[in-house]
């Protein structure tokens, strides 16, 4: 599936094109469902969050700028955010941001990124880059919408250990994408 | 967390918080925040659209799983229900505002939306607060969540995701029919998004009446019509 042709469909949405959103709810479902099922792990719930998802699809899509974002990764991210808004009100969690951050600074490892320098995206790069253990946090994190307490239980660290381990590893990727 | 000048803030903590928003690691109320401080911050929701577009290569993860086919006949029922009601009023209604307000200028046009939002938890079924989902479209484009609690005169704008420029207020206005819109008060710039609705005033806020924002100078329109563009509009109405 072309991400043109996804990008026209959501144009023609903003439209109010009803005959579009069909076409576009045909193409995109699947991904935003599967989304939703991993992230919330329950069936009904992620058909239910589909339903919302769709429904603020149909809302915004006059706001989407085609051109500057990919069409699926633009879908893909109101589907995430509204199945994690979902999942933190079901299960809270702490609030953190309005605390001190352990950020300090990681010496850089001239050697590891000299073997990683190797072809492909470079994110994927930056992320062979981090340790592997922490590389699957970040992962695990995003694509099941773990929070900080569940990833410190799934690789049996303390929970700040946790934090500091994914919080240093965002800031090694931001260095190493800017690079 | 503050709204910080972009210059100055702790721009490494800054883009740790916007890579945990895009993660998905923040408790609700963190998440607010984050959405808050991106209307105001336009450095810090760059990075927020960075982080973004650089972990949705993890996407590919997520293995297509067809929903089943209810879902879609539930989605067209909701929308199409929904646009019947404001059908053929819903821009007109929207362009009145446009000269109700006297913009200079209009950054897109308006829609009406209806939400059920997650957010937001109703009390009875029968002292339900009002609620209003605020979108705009355009180059400010920007996104509120509206409650009224008509016991306690409280109106919460909650900022949900936006572009614009800081050392602006958000200023907001309730228009009644085709009076001319009163100002409901200017939002705190910390993006708490609570103002409290001055008694005289309470008695207008009822279902169905419209809800508008404004870009204003810092601390509001010196006029007291809207001087900036509306960057987001919506009607009132039981969730």
């Amino acid at each position: 599936m072309a991400s043109d042709d996804i990008s026209t469909l959501i144009g023609r949405v903003a439209l109010r094109d009803r005959a579009a959103f069909s076409a576009l709810y045909r193409q995109s479902s699947p991904k935003l469902f599967a989304i939703c099922v991993r992230i919330l792990k329950d069936r009904a719930e992620a058909e239910e969050a589909l339903q919302e998802i769709y429904v603020k699809i149909w809302q915004r899509a006059g706001r989407y700028a085609a051109g500057e974002t990919n069409p699926m990764s633009w879908l893909s991210a109101i589907a995430r955010n509204h199945a994690i808004d979902q999942l933190r009100a079901r299960k809270p969690v702490a609030n953190t941001i309005d605390e001190a951050y352990d950020l300090a600074d990681s010496a850089p490892d001239p050697e590891k990124s000299a073997v990683n320098a190797a072809e492909g995206r470079k994110i994927d790069k930056c992320m062979g880059e981090l340790e592997p253990d922490r590389a699957d946090a970040v992962r695990k994190a995003y694509v099941e919408g773990l929070s900080y307490q569940e990833l410190a239980g799934l690789f049996g660290v303390p929970l700040n250990t946790m934090r500091t381990w994914l919080r240093r590893s965002l800031l090694k990727l931001r260095e190493c994408m800017e690079r | 967390m503050t709204t910080q000048d972009p210059e100055s803030g702790d721009s490494r903590r800054d883009q740790v918080i916007a890579g945990e928003y895009v993660l998905g690691v923040l408790s609700a109320d963190d998440r607010r925040k984050v959405e808050a401080r991106m209307v105001l911050d336009r450095a810090f929701a760059a990075m927020v659209k960075h982080w973004q577009s650089n972990l949705s290569t993890f996407d590919e993860s997520y293995e297509p799983l067809a929903p089943s086919p209810q879902v879609f006949t539930a989605i067209e029922r909701r929308i199409f229900a929904d646009q019947s009601s404001v059908a053929g009023g819903g821009l007109w209604n929207s362009l009145a505002f446009w000269r109700i307000l006297t913009l200079a200028s209009i950054g897109g046009f308006i829609t009406f939306a209806t939400f059920a939002s997650g957010i937001l938890e109703p009390v009875s079924e029968k002292k339900r607060a009002l609620v209003a989902e605020l979108a705009g479209e355009g180059s400010a484009a920007i996104n509120l969540m509206a409650q009224y609690d008509a016991a306690t005169g409280a109106l919460t704008v909650t900022p949900v995701a936006a572009r614009q420029a800081q050392a602006k207020s958000l200023e907001v206005w309730l228009i009644e029919g085709d009076n001319p819109a009163k100002s409901l008060g200017v939002l705190p710039q910390t993006g708490e998004g609570e103002i409290v609705i001055a008694p005289e005033l309470r008695a207008k806020v009822g279902e169905g009446v419209t809800l508008a924002v404004s870009v204003e100078p810092f601390g509001g329109s010196p006029t007291g019509r809207a001087t900036g563009p509306v960057v987001a509009a919506g009607k009132t109405r039981l969730p």
